[in-house]
């Protein structure tokens, strides 16, 4: 029997820790692999050509998970290294040499990366039809994801990997020489001093984290600090709440808990001691790696809410630049019989006349600069859009005295221009309109340009002042791209032709991606931050299954043992969590802010979903803790 | 005939520059072939640490050890293994069994990286399992097993490389009365029979009274020296307690 069997039998009966580890590997592998081949596959990579701005976001994204995959794999791999000291240092003892001992390790560690290599591959290769289906389905495009089996995916895969796993069974290679023996011979516990939590560390931790929050918070273009900072702020921003989160985590959390110790009433109940002491040296010997859990979270959430909000407020975007299903310019070469022929039952078919004027306007210039004193607007009067805004069912609108309004859907409250009592003249005779102010609900569609509304009386004066048009507007119900493209085929180019279904569609296609990118990535941030506290938290378990066998011989019941392993790791968890998540909210607020939209609908989802997920990390980590705990006291008696 | 370990002047200092603690000054003592060598003293006293200086996995501050004339402490890391592979056995307080093998693999782990042919491995790791009367327990995991058949295992393991020196880190320490006599038994027939040279760590005087000699360090240094010679254990027994009462041992420590 040689010491290579011995190794190989301590493997085959170690199953259950190696196979924690192999799973890890093998789930990055699959993550990655499918990623890969859906940047190789015929489907997106046709996409990818028609959109530049889709192939330049696989890319980034590519190199995102690959960060993220090599630094999950160093992590598995120094937990796995760590459970397998003792039988390392006995190796040495016994009298192997050191560099045999790291032999072994580096050999048997780029073993397990190939054997898992292999099943990420296949795993990799079945999970990425389903993707391939859910993209085209959030895409929304009606083909069947064919079965490709892509070399390139596997080849760039296989080498991205072996690069990471003979990186990382080097770091096996390193252990032996980076502990000493000592450490295990005489199993002298180092002492271990939970530093004093500091006032000041505190007090700036907060601090920090306000001022990022504040800095983020403000109103982008009239800012002072913005302006004074210029680019760097959203660096700024990000630098100070990381470093606040950290000191947070080192101090304040400390502060809390000491709180808490002074309350010997409840303090002195059952293992609310013993809860309290080890949370107090847990939370803030683990400073650095909550800061990495909850910076991540905010991440996740942050970014995959923006996305999603994008896409949750498509329908909602094409409904304001279309309001009428279809809507063209009736010029001199349209058929307009023919359009009639293809149509289904429509809810309405309407002939709008509308004129296009020039305006002097000067008192209309912006925040954003001047765009020129002239400019054209569509003008129609009250009778036109109270008509279709009937049509649409929406309110109408009741100029009042000879004043007009102007419609403008992306009113910006710092963007925009200030309507309200200013006067534009049209330039052929110098009449005179005053706004009354802006209304942001449309009736014509985008493609119609700005519109003014005026009174009936006005509208007169103004037509022979500018050149007269008409449009057809055109509401059905449940209208397809395909009843689209039929009309745009049989209508010039001039005649403006916009629909609500094809901008729907593009919308869609965009955020499509986006939306699977940012989800796919979010899975990956989750899984790699649900399983960093999940080695971490079984690694202290490991640490500290003897005091609770201490506790269970002094009469502690299992159900007690339970509460206070569930309330320990509840903390560990949640803090880090509720911290990500009022990052993001703040993050996602300037967002909402900036782009006026109202995202609180799909934020609150993705949270919930985000909350959910991790929350089954949680429960799978209590029980695993307690499973430790339990076989320990069963084993030790 | 040359003596196994020569201990010459050993100091041991803790820490850097300020704040330093001596743990030990001043040793110097033999160990000869076949002998059954115990170091006892008070908590503290700097036994453990004598016992890491042994077993190669720590090296003292001033002074040399001797083993078969060499410089234990001159040898270079690979060297160091094999010498640790050829000459020492260790029996620890708390085991270090490897949980994922079977008795029987414990015991011959030692043989397998000594790259001993399987056939003899099967003969000398029945041999020892006899003489700790563990052959019924060989197909068994260590968690399968109790405290004493563990610490049998260890002593068996330590010892079935037939090593010229083996250590004994309080060996009893973690076992009831019956199954440390039983282990004290077997290592002192091992020694009686084998003529095996072991030096034993502890704190228990009865532990000890099974030694032929047992060496006494107090805060760090030598502190005195007695032999059985001719005496029942029992009388030893008395003569070891009497001896610690005389240099001041925590009552504590004794029983």
């Amino acid at each position: 029997m040689t010491l290579f069997s011995l190794a190989r039998k301590n493997i085959a009966r170690n199953f259950s820790q190696y196979f924690l580890y192999i799973a890890s590997m093998v789930f990055s592998i699959v993550i990655y692999f499918t990623f890969v081949t859906l940047k190789y596959s015929d489907i997106v990579s046709d996409m990818t050509k028609s959109s530049q701005k889709m192939g330049s976001l696989m890319s980034g994204a590519a190199v995102v998970l690959l960060f993220f995959v090599a630094i999950f794999i160093a992590y598995s791999n120094s937990f796995f290294m760590k459970k397998r000291k003792k039988e390392v240092a006995l190796y040495a003892l016994l009298g192997v040499r050191k560099r045999q001992i790291g032999f072994m390790l580096f050999f048997e560690n780029l073993l397990l990366g190939v054997f898992s290599l292999v099943i990420g591959v296949f795993l990799g290769f079945l999970s990425s039809k389903l993707f391939v289906t859910l993209l085209i389905r959030l895409m929304g495009y009606d083909v069947v994801a064919p079965f490709t089996f892509s070399t390139e995916a596997v080849i760039n895969t296989a080498s991205v990997f072996l690069i990471i796993f003979f990186i990382t069974s080097f770091q096996g290679y390193r252990l032996i020489y980076q502990f000493k023996l000592i450490d295990l011979f005489h199993a002298s516990k180092k002492g271990e001093v939970a530093p004093k939590p500091s006032w000041i560390v505190a007090i700036l931790g907060v601090i920090s984290i306000g001022t990022g929050y504040w800095l983020a918070l403000q109103n982008l273009l009239t800012s002072e600090a913005w302006r004074i900072l210029g680019m760097f702020t959203p660096l700024i921003i990000l630098a100070t709440v990381i470093i606040g989160t950290f000191l947070l985590f080192h101090s304040v959390t400390g502060f809390v808990l000491t709180l808490f110790k002074r309350r010997e009433k409840w303090l002195w109940k059952g293992l609310h001691l013993m809860t309290i002491s080890q949370l107090l040296y847990r939370v803030r010997g683990n400073a650095r790696t909550l800061t990495v859990i909850a910076i991540l979270s905010a991440t996740t959430v942050t970014a995959g809410g923006a996305v999603y909000s994008l896409y949750y407020n498509i329908n909602d975007n094409v409904k304001l630049t279309d309001p009428n299903t279809f809507m063209y310019e009736q010029t001199a070469n349209v058929d307009n019989e023919k359009v009639t022929s293809l149509l289904p039952n429509t809810i309405y078919d309407e002939n709008i006349s509308a004129l296009f004027v020039t305006f002097e306007a000067k008192q209309l210039d912006s925040a954003m600069g001047t765009d020129g004193d002239k400019r054209i607007y569509t003008v129609i009067n009250e009778t036109t859009y109270n008509k279709l805004a009937k049509l649409q069912q929406k309110e109408e609108l009741n100029l009042k005295g000879n004043k007009a309004t102007m419609i403008d859907v992306q009113y910006h409250e710092s963007l925009s221009p200030k309507y309200a009592g200013k006067t534009i003249t049209a330039e052929k005779k110098g009449t005179t309109i005053t706004l009354e102010g802006y209304h942001e609900v449309p009736v014509l569609n985008l493609m119609a340009g700005m519109t003014l509304v005026v009174t009936n009386e006005q509208y007169k004066e103004l037509e022979i002042q500018g050149e007269s048009v008409q449009f057809r507007a055109i509401g059905v119900d449940d209208a397809t791209t395909d009843l689209s493209k039929k009309i745009a085929s049989v209508l010039p180019d001039k005649a403006q032709f916009s629909s609500a279904p094809e901008d729907y569609q593009n919308g869609i296609e965009g955020m499509g991606s986006l939306l699977f990118i940012g989800s796919f990535l979010g899975l990956v941030f989750l899984a790699a931050t649900g399983s960093i506290i999940y080695f971490k938290v079984l690694t202290e378990a490991e640490e500290d299954k003897s005091q609770y066998n201490m506790l269970y011989k002094m009469g502690v019941g299992a159900r007690e043992m339970r509460k206070t392993v569930a309330s320990q790791v509840f903390v560990i968890f949640s803090v880090p969590l509720v911290i990500g998540l009022t990052h993001s909210a703040v993050a996602l607020t300037a967002f909402s802010k900036l782009f006026s939209m109202d995202f609180t609908k799909p934020v609150i989802i993705w949270m919930v979903a985000y909350t959910a997920i991790y929350g089954i990390y949680y429960v799978l980590t209590v029980y695993s803790y307690n499973r430790i705990i339990t076989q320990n006291n069963k084993r030790e008696g | 005939m040359e003596s196994l370990l020569k201990i010459e002047n050993v100091k041991k200092i803790y820490g850097k520059t300020s704040n330093t603690y001596t743990a030990l000054e001043n040793i110097s003592f033999q160990i000869e072939h076949g002998e059954f060598v115990g170091i006892m003293g008070p908590s503290g006293a700097g036994k453990s640490t004598l016992l890491n200086l042994l077993a190669t996995i720590d090296s003292p501050t001033e002074g040399k050890i001797f083993m078969n004339d060499k410089g234990i402490h001159d040898m270079k890391e690979a060297e160091l293994s094999d010498f640790r592979r050829d000459n020492l056995g260790f029996i620890f307080q708390d085991y270090n069994l490897l949980d994922s093998l079977t008795v029987k693999e414990n015991i011959l782990l030692p043989l397998a990286i000594a790259k001993v042919p399987a056939k003899e491995i099967e003969q000398r790791v029945q041999k020892i399992a006899k003489v700790f009367g563990i052959e019924s327990l060989l197909s068994q995991y260590p968690y399968q097993i109790s405290g004493g058949q563990k610490q049998r295992t260890a002593a068996a393991r330590a010892i079935v490389t037939e090593p010229a020196l083996i250590l004994a880190d309080e060996p009893t320490g973690a076992l009831d009365s019956k199954s440390a006599t039983d282990l004290l038994e077997s290592l002192s027939s091992l020694n009686e029979n084998n003529e095996s040279t072991i030096m034993m760590v502890t704190h228990d005087a009865f532990a000890a009274s099974f030694c032929r000699r047992i060496i006494f360090i107090k805060d760090g240094k030598l502190s005195t020296e007695i032999y059985r010679r001719d005496q029942t254990r029992k009388e030893f027994f008395q003569e070891i307690l009497d001896t610690l009462s005389a240099i001041g041992g925590e009552v504590d420590d004794v029983i």
